[in-house]
């Protein structure tokens, strides 16, 4: 088949849905159950022929194993593949990107239209092809837009470059957050500037899918509110229960989900609302609150999922499933294992002194401190409200923990997605269990957008936020002041020039928070870093699927790559220069050998320690 | 599309762990199929979920053809118009499917037990082709022929001939999975220098001299001969005259001399059902050719002069002019333990390298465990060589032809095409006399010559690739005639008489009476970590001399030999990595290794060091001189995901890889070594690195190792 592109510049040569529902009898053309096809200008006998081949042989091998296909592979493409329902969806990539990589967009892709439009059987009920087809291409042009070869093997965050930018403005992007919080009904949010992350209270997965709506260029879909001078604007999202458990179980409104008050706007909101930062609840009344085996979640779920009924106009009917997502109740008394993790998170999170001396012992030291600068934490002291200091210490430390167990238990890296779908034998494994939309009910919340020029500010909301007025300008009011001085002092930061191509080329992949730091951005993807992402690409790999591999130093003839992983992050190093020339027999004065002590001893000023 | 098939019942309750390997022609019929009882089952289960109206089961090999039928199918279809295919498929469940289209045999094979990643499939794919080959030489060039030995007609021959390859498949997959030497794709040899040099000069000044003095032996003569012990290799002789045997070829031939005699490689095997199978078959039935089904008057209507019609229905099917023409009805007995096998081994000759040439293959038993292989080569050899080199001449004009050269352009090169002509015609005539049927291709060749050289005929052109075509299928036509159809032929059999073969069994045992126990003891504890010295200066052992090492391999892959300590880890006297899960774990962990390490070979990576757990592994190739001295690492071929497995066994890529850096290197012999380690790891890297160095220069030093 002619390549029509070159593939180093798509990260995705074939991308689509074919809906087997629609060919059932022996008359139906195939092209009846295509929904979407990437690259659209594909000649339609071709697509045909892709869809109803590859979903052919797709579906007899299924059947033959009694399990969907995940990946098929042909000779110059490898495609990831769901099969859910009668969907199916194919998603090609080069034979280069790690197959990993290929699943994780895939999947990405799939949760990103969920995201937006919630069922996809249902969207193709309500809207029509054309319509979808369009939001498919967005999203896809979205995952793919000015990604790095770097980035097709990691699905990371894209951040904004903190070596040139002032940690106190990362504290001020943090407590704009937090103050956003006092308000009930805000969820959790991320400011964003310049398609890059400046500060998340979300899971990585979910700032991903928020960042779609940053690109300005997508506003269709949105409301936007006249009061605001167009700057707010808003749309409905679905989230998965677990999202939306690991969010509401954040710290700041525990007591509000004890009173489960949805959408009656009663008076109590205002007083609420003026909250100040010192009168958040004291921490000694958590743990009495979770010492009642977790009815205070009970609290904070059920009222959501009536609301579901009430914000779409038809329920979304989940359809009953002996795999809920932990749902307590009670009466559905979920997996052991479900339970147990539960119940560690829940310790580790809620009981103040041994949770939080479990965390620091176990968890690396670096991680912790980058976690507290994307979370404003930093512990550095604030000019903007000196009585609440104290609170702010604290407050950070928690909201960071928090993150760092939402992000564990949500799936940060392949391992832990993994992992986790090891624990509940139900789910269907690989299809990503407790975030696969078609297996758990998608709640509608509401994101809330507030733009000043290059920065945006995200938040997951009630969908009854809007109809609150007051909470909406209460939350307008409060930040803007904010927003403004940050995205000035944002904006005069210029990028920073590039780093001289130094004597090595190094990748920093933090898992947890599913960052990337590298030397090699913003060069022109020239002929010296091939080698480099080559080897990356293959030591990924072999990381993701030997979980017990620490450390490797590949060498080819001309390049030693040095990779190293723990679970919170991926290192890899090639040193550039000095010759190469060796016999390949065993020298412990060879180059390549010296490269993990070079890596310890220079990547320390790039902030990260392999010790 | 594929119509999909209505959904089955939901059986994702069970799990099915299951293994399969299928050889499907374009038209999705079976060529071959094997599978465990769980694959069997498993399609019994989805056969006769699907079978509403209550027949009754239809045959397995008619249920897995239907099962398949669609991907088979789907694979032809965008061979054709995407000219792409399907490589592999993976499952949630983590089945995997990976399946290669060798010209128009499709195999796919199957793990559904998470044992076998891809690159275990895919080299199982290869050496079954491999085993083809050799039982097949080159009627595997015409799938229409090949097509026709793999599924017999006669439904009890292909039974017979089925069972006989799925057992060396079995056999195949136990030596991989238990057996450091079918691990790497090396030769092991049984390390003790005096024996071993005894027993070559026995099998050269007694053996086989007397066996090729002998009038008994019916015009073969011994090439090759060799002793194993289990898998291992004792001593090793060639006369003069023989070209040296490929270590694909021995390691082949080891795998077929396991599968007729095996040796109990795990005493402890909780499967005993499948040490059953396997030993069921040996000394093991040969394959006869099917009885023709036509009747004369076909062959003869097919004989007539074809000029005044059209050409597309000379050549619509020749294979069955073919199969009219050449297949006798013989009903062929199971042949006695005397009757050799036929092999098809490659000859390296002063004009060039002769793949697939035919070879008798005697395994006689010494006792279990030992037996003495001979290899001889037959008096019709010649005619093999004839028909490689007219084949080789005819699919090069059919290359040129095809990418559209004409004229003189297309029949350049050597031989030229006047050689071919000439030599074809002598070739053809000389055929007459013989009971051998070449009217057929006596008349193709004719209307090849009219079309091609004749003045007013077409000439060299697009048109005539369909008459190379079936010259090639012609020509494999007589060489299966010659080489496959056996005892049909003369009424004295062409082979050692048993008399003889006996007498070399008894002379062999003779020899090896007083030796045979510690032979068989040896063979499982070669060389050890505690007991073999490293070197004759210091008698350190590898335990002593390198502390914190755990195992290595070490490979010439000049030779195709390998070296490592044994690990026997089902024996109950275990070696010193302990007994049970401890010794389980690390064989395990070499068996990851060794496949992990390809994988970065595949990619031009060949140094790799890994900290996995507890242990620290390495792995170096390099490459030296003929004097030790070490050459400078070179780019290594990157090779895409789906290409021929890295080993020796099925295709040699270190056989391409030595070619590829020899290019720089020319007039030198270079030579290739590889080295894996396993350490503590605690040990510091300095030192492990230290180990690999000593190791690297003193496992092959001449001093130490006489037999290399």
């Amino acid at each position: 088949m002619a390549e029509l592109v070159p593939p180093d510049s798509r990260r995705c040569n074939y991308f689509f849905l074919y809906d087997g529902s629609k060919v059932k009898g022996e008359g139906d053309a195939t092209r009846e159950g295509i929904c979407y096809f990437y690259p659209e200008e594909t000649p339609l006998d071709k697509q045909e022929l892709l869809c109803g081949q590859l979903a052919g042989a797709g579906r007899c091998v299924s059947e033959l194993s009694a399990s969907p296909v995940r990946i098929l592979s042909l000779r110059r493409t490898k495609f990831a593949i769901r099969m859910k329902d009668d969907f199916f969806w194919a998603l090609g990539c080069s034979a280069e990107v790690p197959t990993i990589s290929t699943c994780e967009l895939l999947d990405q892709l799939i949760n990103l239209f969920c995201f937006y439009n919630g069922s996809v059987r249902q969207s193709y009920q309500l809207y029509s092809q054309e319509t979808l087809a369009a939001r498919w291409a967005q999203y896809l042009s979205h995952l793919q837009s000015g990604s790095s070869k770097l980035q097709h093997i990691f699905s990371c965050l894209r951040t904004i470059d903190s070596t040139n930018v002032d940690p106190l403005l990362l504290l001020k992007a943090a407590l704009i957050l937090q103050a956003c919080q006092r308000c009930p009904l805000v969820l959790a949010g991320c400011i964003l500037f310049r398609g890059r992350v400046v500060s998340t209270q979300m899971s990585p997965e979910l700032t991903m899918k928020v960042m779609v709506h940053e690109s300005e260029t997508y506003t269709k879909a949105l409301s936007t509110f006249s009061s605001f001078g167009g700057a707010v604007s808003s749309t409905t999202v679905f989230l998965t229960m677990s999202e939306l458990q690991y969010l509401q179980s954040a710290p700041i409104d525990k007591d509000f989900s004890c009173h489960p008050t949805p959408h009656k706007n009663t008076p109590q909101k205002k007083t609420r609302l003026s909250r100040t930062l010192s009168d958040t609840p004291s921490t000694e009344s958590e743990p009495s609150d979770t010492s009642s085996s977790q009815s205070p979640l009970k609290g904070s779920f059920s009222p959501h999922l009536s609301d579901s009924s009430v914000f779409s106009p038809d329920p979304l009917d989940p359809p009953p499933q002996p795999l809920q997502p932990p749902f307590p109740n009670g009466k559905h008394s979920p997996e052991a294992e479900e339970e147990a993790l539960e119940e560690s998170y829940y310790y580790s999170f809620h009981s103040n002194e041994g949770g939080v001396s479990r965390l620091h012992s176990e968890g690396d030291r670096s991680l912790f401190e980058e976690n507290s600068y994307l979370n404003g934490g930093g512990g550095g002291g604030d000019g903007d409200a000196a009585c609440g200091a104290a609170f702010d210490f604290r407050g950070a430390e928690e909201s960071c923990h928090d993150t760092v167990i939402t992000k564990e238990a949500g799936g940060g890296g392949c391992e832990s997605v993994q992992g986790r779908q090891a624990e509940m034998p139900d789910a269907p494994p690989g299809s990503g269990a407790s975030d696969s939309p078609e297996e758990c009910p998608l709640v509608p919340m509401t994101l809330y957008l507030h733009r000043v020029n290059g920065l945006v500010l995200a938040l997951l909301v009630e969908p009854h936020f809007l109809s609150d007025t007051a909470s909406m300008e209460e939350v307008y009011h409060s930040s803007l002041a904010s927003l403004n001085g940050l995205e000035a002092h944002l904006r005069t930061i210029c990028p920073g020039a590039p780093d001289a191509p130094g004597p090595y080329i190094f990748a920093h992949f933090d898992c947890i928070q599913s960052t990337l730091t590298t030397n090699l951005s913003g060069r022109p993807g020239g002929a010296p870093e091939r080698p480099f992402v080559r080897a990356t690409s293959l030591l990924h790999s072999h990381f993701c699927n030997t979980e017990t591999l620490q450390e490797a130093i590949i060498r080819s003839a001309g390049a030693a790559v040095y990779g190293s992983r723990s679970v919170a992050q991926e290192t890899y190093f090639q040193q550039h220069g000095g010759s190469l020339r060796n016999s390949g027999i065993p020298n412990h004065q060879d180059s390549a050998f010296l490269l993990p002590s070079k890596a310890r001893h220079r990547l320390l000023k790039h902030g990260v320690n392999l010790l | 599309m594929i119509q999909e098939t209505q959904t089955k019942k939901d059986r994702s309750a069970s799990v099915v762990q299951m293994k399969c390997l299928l050889i499907a022609s374009e038209s999705a019929e079976v060529l071959f199929q094997w599978t465990d009882a769980e694959f069997q089952q498993n399609v019994q289960e989805q056969y006769g979920a699907s079978q509403e109206e209550g027949h009754g089961l239809p045959a397995f090999e008619d249920s897995i053809s239907t099962l398949f039928a669609p991907i088979i199918i789907s694979c032809s279809t965008m061979v054709d118009r995407l000219s792409d295919s399907y490589t592999s498929f993976t499952t949630e469940n983590n089945h995997i499917y990976v399946l290669h289209q060798f010209d128009e045999c499709l195999y796919i094979a199957v793990n559904g037990d998470g044992e076998e990643g891809e690159g275990d499939l895919r080299r199982k794919i290869y050496v079954m082709k491999k085993m083809i080959e050799v039982m097949f030489g080159m009627v595997t060039l015409s799938s229409n022929l090949l097509r026709r030995e793999l599924r017999p007609q006669d439904t009890e021959q292909r039974a017979r001939l089925w069972k006989h390859l799925q057992s060396l498949l079995e056999t195949y997959s136990q030596l991989r999975e238990n057996d450091q030497s079918f691990l790497v794709e090396a030769v092991e040899r049984l390390i003790h220098p005096t024996l071993c040099e005894q027993c070559i000069e026995f099998l050269e000044r007694r053996l086989v001299q007397q066996l090729n003095g002998s009038v008994e032996r019916a015009g073969e003569e011994v090439l090759h001969a060799f002793i194993l012990i289990h898998t291992k290799l004792l001593a090793f002789y060639s006369s003069r005259n023989a070209s040296s045997l490929s270590t694909s070829d021995l390691l082949t031939l080891i795998i077929m001399a396991q599968n007729m005699y095996p040796s109990n490689i795990d005493p402890d095997d909780p499967h005993p059902e499948d040490v059953e199978s396997t030993s069921g078959s040996g000394p093991d039935s040969f394959y006869t050719p099917e009885p023709s089904p036509t009747d004369r008057d076909s062959s003869s209507s097919a004989d007539k002069p074809v000029r005044g019609s059209t050409p597309v229905f000379e050549f619509v099917d020749p294979d069955v002019q073919m199969a009219e023409d050449s297949l006798q009805a013989l009903e062929v007995p199971p042949p006695a333990p005397s009757t050799p096998r036929r092999v098809f081994l490659e000859v390296s000759h002063k004009d060039g390298l002769y793949p697939m040439m035919p070879h008798s293959m005697y395994c006689l038993p010494l006792w279990p465990g030992i037996s003495l292989v001979m290899l001889t080569k037959i008096p019709t050899s010649a005619v093999a060589m004839s028909v490689y080199m007219f084949l080789e001449a005819f699919a090069k004009l059919e290359k040129r032809l095809s990418e559209g050269q004409e004229g003189s352009a297309a029949t350049r090169g050597q031989p030229t095409i006047h050689d071919v002509r000439s030599k074809l015609d002598k070739f053809i005539k000389a055929l007459g006399p013989s009971e051998i049927q070449s009217a057929q291709l006596q008349n193709v060749w004719t209307e090849f010559k009219n079309r091609a050289f004749s003045r007013g005929g077409p000439g060299f052109n697009r048109d005539l690739i369909p008459w190379c075509k079936n010259m090639k299928t012609q020509l494999c036509g007589i060489y299966r005639q010659c080489f496959l159809i056996e005892s049909g032929q003369a009424n004295i059999p062409q082979r050692l008489s048993p008399s003889l073969q006996e007498r070399a069994q008894t002379m062999m045992q003779e020899k090896l009476m007083d030796w045979k126990d510690f032979l068989l003891v040896k063979s499982k504890r070669n060389i050890t970590m505690v007991s073999y010295p490293v070197s004759t200066l210091f008698n350190l052992t590898y335990l002593e001399d390198f502390p914190g090492l755990i195992h290595f391999i070490c490979v010439d892959r000049s030779t195709g030999q390998m070296i490592a300590p044994s690990l026997n880890i089902t024996e109950r006297n275990t070696s010193e990595l302990g007994k049970g899960p401890v010794a389980q774990f690390i064989k395990s962990k070499v068996w990851s290794l060794v496949s992990t390490t390809r994988r970065y070979l595949q990619k031009g990576y060949s140094t790799v060091t890994l900290r996995d757990g507890d242990f620290y592994f390495c792995y170096f190739l390099w490459f030296e001189n003929e004097t030790g001295y070490k050459l400078e690492a070179g780019d290594i071929p990157i090779l895409p995901d789906e290409s021929a497995p890295i080993g020796m066994l099925a295709w040699d890529y270190y056989r391409k890889l030595l070619r590829y850096y020899s290019k720089n290197h020319q007039g030198e012999v270079v030579k290739c070594y590889e080295l894996l380690t396993v350490h503590l790891g605690v040990i510091p890297t300095e030192i492990i690195l230290q180990h690999c160095r000593q190791l690297a220069s003193k496992l092959w030093e001449p001093s130490r190792n006489p037999l290399l």
